[in-house]
């Protein structure tokens, strides 16, 4: 008799495990959650964008019955928070933005928080404000924050190579400006945290939606002046980060001073309008991009100056240059680039990060100034993108070094089933303005793919422990933000172990249990966690097969563990179920249980002062194709296809990253075409999904998806992170598209139907 | 903040109508409208809540003399599948089709539509063309007004705070009636017109007559756009008239720059639009 075989888990369809829940409508978020005795926070924000505060009268509101306590910035310690500590919870002396906090309410119930709050009473003088960065670094521009006289909140600087030897051997030079809006994350469940203060103990258990558990355990205890291991935060299910919870925000302290004040656990939630104002956004971004190329289509040089849109405060997202120097620096072969970027502060709703991290913006310039060039140079755009696309074991001028690099593969691929190189052709051969058009463009993306070098570590921790029963538990550092990194992890564990998913549980969710981890961004999670998770299993399989060898005819190395057994590795033939063994190593003389613990580190570098240094153990490519219509008479652009070629490393879980791929494509066609927060004087005038334009389902194009499998050898199974990946093309390449449906380029997004038909009659954006 | 004191929710329409009589009731009948503009604090709740969704006699669609009349709590979706009303006036069922989404539509009324009195309610465009008439039900009596006389402004209507709106009356069109509706918002599902056309139209031999258009979200109420029909009227429909009529619209339209679209786009729509609604009259 043959013994059974037991197909890999690696590249199967397997569903998220806590799907069932979600579509049951069983999942608990948040929202469901409620602590006895809880009392309900609520924020008063200022309607002023850049004014002193003169007086706060919180007489009335402390009167109404019900009122539990009001606070303002004279109640609390003054610790700002951000990467530039510019943010105080609670504004005392100034406020800069729409979203400024400058009291805050906890009350028995949200019906008297809300009457309470309009009982408060602001005096403000205002003071005169900027809402353009171009005016931030204007001589006498009005200063913001008197840390910071010249307004700028951060600046970056890079180089490599020699740009004016560069331009001199360019045979074709061209230069853009290129404007980028403001969108945000959109996430189904709101920002929102219960803080629970034990006053006896003096412990703080959090429950929030943050995406970065352990850093926000450290930054919290800075702020609240509190020993960190004091501190526990546990993660309800989270309904979406895309990076918009990567920061702690002001929110989350005021719950914990109002928690403190009252001495009862406090729960703070938005409502969708406070979401829209007062969660962070993508950076508004100004790009002048300068590039050259030879006759003979060789790049070479760039040189980007960036302005950024930092608002009145400064998030994480500050540090989005970092990754859009990588883009600038190493998107093609690029023997000469100068980067410079400025983040300024202005009086608009403050930016943060945002699946991608700066990305989107780089390519959107890169990628239409390539077939800028192109044309310019009478070159196939294709063409000239895969004269100029790297190969594996190629390092760039910032050290990035590509061990395994799909980009050729992805370009070829994405062209051949799109027929891109026929099509275009023909489309942008057919003349004249009228009716409907159509288009295809082209755009590739470059981004970091096994994680990034920023913090101290990029590492991940994981706990593994086996019952008597064979059931796996795996604690493990990484949240789960709706990604799927539960599930991921799970099978890369089941792979190791021989078990089925079903016996499998993860624990994610609490920092009291679980070890550390960095925290969910970078595309790194399937990557550092996966690895994490593979080195506990594996070193739990190695204690089990020793102790099968023990009781057993055969070497530990001549044994596996398959479908639920202990097997002999030649023939898969049964030696004895793993369940038998776990009981043995338990109840014998030995008295072992199997419970192992792995820290992963990535063998990346951090980049030295120069921004130079391999920063990720792997690096990710793609290629996108779309196909538009654009409707001239009305402005209307419709895209009908997309074909997407990734270099993924290599497929884990298929049905998982189709939806991640899928999801980033919608998520970059909203930023292309229709999703905009137009703010007017320091308001954003949409805070609502009626006027906050997201695709819809009819909106959603055909895709045709190709993986192109590396098999990265630092990889766990060979897989690359591809979680921001999917959305970075789609405005650039729509940009194209546009461009050969209509000859014409519009160099600022979004692409909705006014501005695309203003761009076709030659009327000013 | 107004609390509110009483809530009634009548099966009698008298009932409603004495309830109504003081003038300190909210009418609710779908509340898509009503609790979006509660909640954003743009309306306050008056002293009664009034639930007219009990009320049978709103719900009646009738066939009679010449003319169909669609109670006040038609939904939008009854509108777009209702076989009588598909059939009697197919421009409602289609302008049904483009509005909002399915929940909505299964909330939404024609008579909170027409009450709300928004220039980008959709049902009203086709109303206007197919002259309908509202009609208005006090404790004192009965009205009918002509849908041209209805709109003051934005939100506002020649109807009563004790008024209720009953139903939409409107003639049966006559044979050889073309009549098209297009809604131009910035995607296919649940968008707010940014402006819409409606056209109505005898095309007998050719030539138009009882010619009627209507434009949406132009202007602060929903308008009919006599310049364009004085154009059309009589007219055969060659390149040269569709012209002229997108060129005539485009000037008698008077929009406003908003958060949806600029007044020099919008009068680039309607006259694009416009030539595309009459060219595919045309080519039928
Ligand atoms: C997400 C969303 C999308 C939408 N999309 C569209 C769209 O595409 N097109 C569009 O035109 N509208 C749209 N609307 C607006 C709304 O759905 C419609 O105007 C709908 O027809 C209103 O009907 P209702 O029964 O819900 O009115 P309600 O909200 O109940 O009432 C609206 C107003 O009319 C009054 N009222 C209601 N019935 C009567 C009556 N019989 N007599 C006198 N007064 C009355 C109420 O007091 C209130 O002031 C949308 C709304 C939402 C929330």
């Amino acid at each position: 008799m043959n013994a059974p075989q037991h197909a890999s888990l690696i590249g199967q369809r397997i569903p998220k495990m806590d799907a069932p829940e979600k579509v049951a409508g069983k999942t608990r978020y948040i929202q469901d959650l409620n602590l006895p005795g809880q009392l309900y926070g609520l924020i008063l924000r200022t309607e002023r964008v850049h004014a002193r505060i003169v007086s706060i009268d919180t007489s009335a509101a402390k009167a109404l019955p019900g009122v539990r306590a009001v606070l303002t910035a004279a109640d609390v310690p003054i610790h700002p928070i951000g990467v530039n500590k510019d943010n105080p919870p609670l504004k005392g002396d100034k406020v800069r933005c729409e979203r400024d906090e400058v009291a805050a309410v906890a009350a028995d119930s949200l019906e008297i928080a809300q009457a309470a709050i309009k009982l408060i009473k602001v005096e403000y003088e205002d003071l005169p404000p900027i809402f353009d960065p171009r005016d931030s670094i204007k001589d006498g521009a009005p200063v913001i924050h008197a840390a910071k006289p010249d307004n700028v909140a951060m600046a970056f600087d890079y180089a490599h190579g020699d740009v004016e030897r560069g331009e001199a051997e360019s045979d074709v030079v061209v230069e853009d400006e290129f404007t980028l809006h403001r969108v945000t994350h959109c996430c189904m469940g709101v920002s929102g945290v219960i803080a629970d203060f034990e006053p006896v103990s003096g412990n703080l258990t959090l429950y929030s939606n943050t995406q970065v558990p352990f850093l926000h355990k450290r930054e919290f205890a800075e702020v609240l002046g509190m020993d960190p291991s004091r501190i526990r935060i546990i993660q309800p299910p989270i309904g979406g980060g895309f990076g918009s919870k990567l920061d702690i925000y002001p929110f989350e302290p005021i719950a914990v001073y109002l928690a403190k004040a009252t001495r009862r656990p406090v729960k703070l939630i938005f409502t969708r309008e406070e979401e829209f104002i007062a969660s962070p956004t993508r950076q508004p971004a100004i790009i002048r991009l300068r590039s050259g190329a030879k006759k003979d289509g060789t790049l070479t040089f760039r040189t980007v100056d960036v302005l950024l849109d930092n608002g009145g405060y400064t998030s994480w997202g500050a540090t989005i240059p970092f990754v859009m120097m990588q883009t600038f620096s190493s998107l093609y072969r690029v023997p000469h680039c100068r980067y410079h970027t400025k983040a300024v502060y202005t009086n608009n709703p403050f930016a943060g990060s945002f699946r991608g991290y700066g990305n989107l913006q780089a390519t959107f310039a890169i990628e239409q100034q390539m077939d800028k060039m192109a044309d310019a140079l009478g070159i196939e755009p294709y063409e000239f993108r895969l004269k100029n696309a790297q190969n594996a074991g190629e390092v760039t001028g910032q050290g990035m070094h590509f061990k395994t690099c799909g980009f050729q593969d992805c370009l070829e691929t994405a062209a051949g089933r799109s027929g891109f190189v026929e099509k275009r052709k023909a489309l942008g051969a057919a003349k004249g303005l009228s009716g409907v058009r159509r288009g295809v463009g082209m755009a590739s993306m470059l981004h970091v793919g096994g994680g990034a070098k920023i913090y101290p570590s990029d590492g991940c921790g994981t706990i593994l422990k086996l019952d008597d029963f064979g059931h796996v538990t795996i604690m493990t550092g990484a949240s789960e933000i709706g990604q799927g990194s539960e599930t991921v992890l799970a099978q890369l564990v089941c792979e190791e172990l021989g078990v089925p998913m079903s016996a499998v549980t993860v624990v994610n969710n609490d920092t009291d249990i679980t070890p550390w981890d960095v925290g969910v961004h970078a595309s790194r999670t399937t990557f550092i966690a996966g690895n994490s998770a593979i080195g506990a299993a594996r070193k739990a399989k190695d204690k089990i097969l020793a102790a099968a060898a023990t009781v057993s005819n055969m070497k530990a190395e001549e044994m596996d563990l398959k479908g639920g057994n202990i097997v002999r590795a030649s023939d898969g033939e049964k030696v004895m179920p793993l369940a038998k063994m776990l009981r043995q190593l338990h109840f014998s003389d030995k008295a072992e249980l199997v419970m192992t613990t792995n820290y992963y580190e990535p063998p990346s570098v951090h980049q030295d002062k120069g921004f130079k240094g391999d920063v990720s153990a792997a690096y990710a490519w793609a290629t996108q194709v779309v196909e538009v219509e654009v409707d001239t008479d009305t402005g209307i652009v419709k895209l009908l296809k997309v074909w997407a070629a990734h270099d993924v490393g290599r497929v884990l879980n298929e049905m998982g990253i189709e939806g991640q791929i899928e999801g980033g494509i919608i998520m970059g066609q909203g930023y292309a075409l229709c999703e905009d927060m137009p703010v007017v004087e320091g308001h954003l005038v949409n805070p609502a999904f009626r006027d906050y334009k997201l695709i819809t389902a009819p909106e959603i194009p055909e895709m045709d998806i190709s993986f192109i499998e590396t098999m990265d050898g630092e990889g766990p199974q060979g897989a690359k992170g591809v979680g921001e990946a999917p959305s970075i093309c789609m405005a650039a390449a729509v940009a194209n598209a546009i461009e050969n449906a209509t000859g014409v380029r519009i160099a600022s997004l979004p692409f909705t139907p006014e501005r695309v038909y203003s761009a076709l009659k030659g009327r000013p954006l | 903040m107004t609390a509110i004191e009483r809530y009634l929710a009548p099966a009698g329409l008298d009932d409603a109508l004495a309830a109504l009589a003081g003038g300190n009731a909210t009418i609710l009948a779908g509340g898509t409208d009503l609790m979006p503009q509660i909640n954003a604090g743009k309306v306050a709740f008056r002293p009664i809540l009034l639930n007219i969704r009990r009320i049978p006699e709103l719900r009646a669609v009738e066939v009679g003399q010449g003319r169909i009349s669609i109670g006040a709590l038609v939904t939008i979706n009854e509108l777009k599948d209702n076989p009588v009303i598909a059939k009697a006036v197919p421009l409602l069922a289609e302008a049904a089709d483009h509005f909002a989404s399915d929940q909505v539509r299964n909330m939404g009324t024609i008579g909170g539509n027409v009450a709300n009195a928004s220039p980008a309610g959709d049902t009203l465009v086709p109303l206007l063309v197919l002259d309908a008439e509202v009609e208005l039900a006090s404790a004192t009596g009965r009205r009918s007004v002509p849908m041209a006389e209805f709109f003051t402004g934005p939100g506002r209507s020649v109807r009563r705070p004790d008024e209720l709106i009953t139903a939409l009356s409107l003639p049966l069109p006559r044979l050889r009636t073309v009549s098209r509706f297009v809604k131009f918002g910035t995607r296919p599902a649940l968008d707010i017109s940014a402006v819409s056309i409606g056209f109505s139209a005898t095309l007998d031999g050719g030539r138009l007559s009882d010619v009627r258009v209507a434009f949406g979200a132009v202007g602060p109420v929903p308008m009919r756009g006599r310049a364009t029909e004085a154009v059309l009227e009589g007219a055969a429909l060659d390149a040269a008239i569709i012209a002229k009529a997108a060129a005539t619209a485009q000037g008698e339209v008077k929009p406003i720059d908003d958060l949806r679209a600029s007044a020099w786009y919008r009068r680039e729509l309607i006259h694009n639009l416009l030539g595309k609604v009459l060219s595919d009259v045309v080519s039928r």
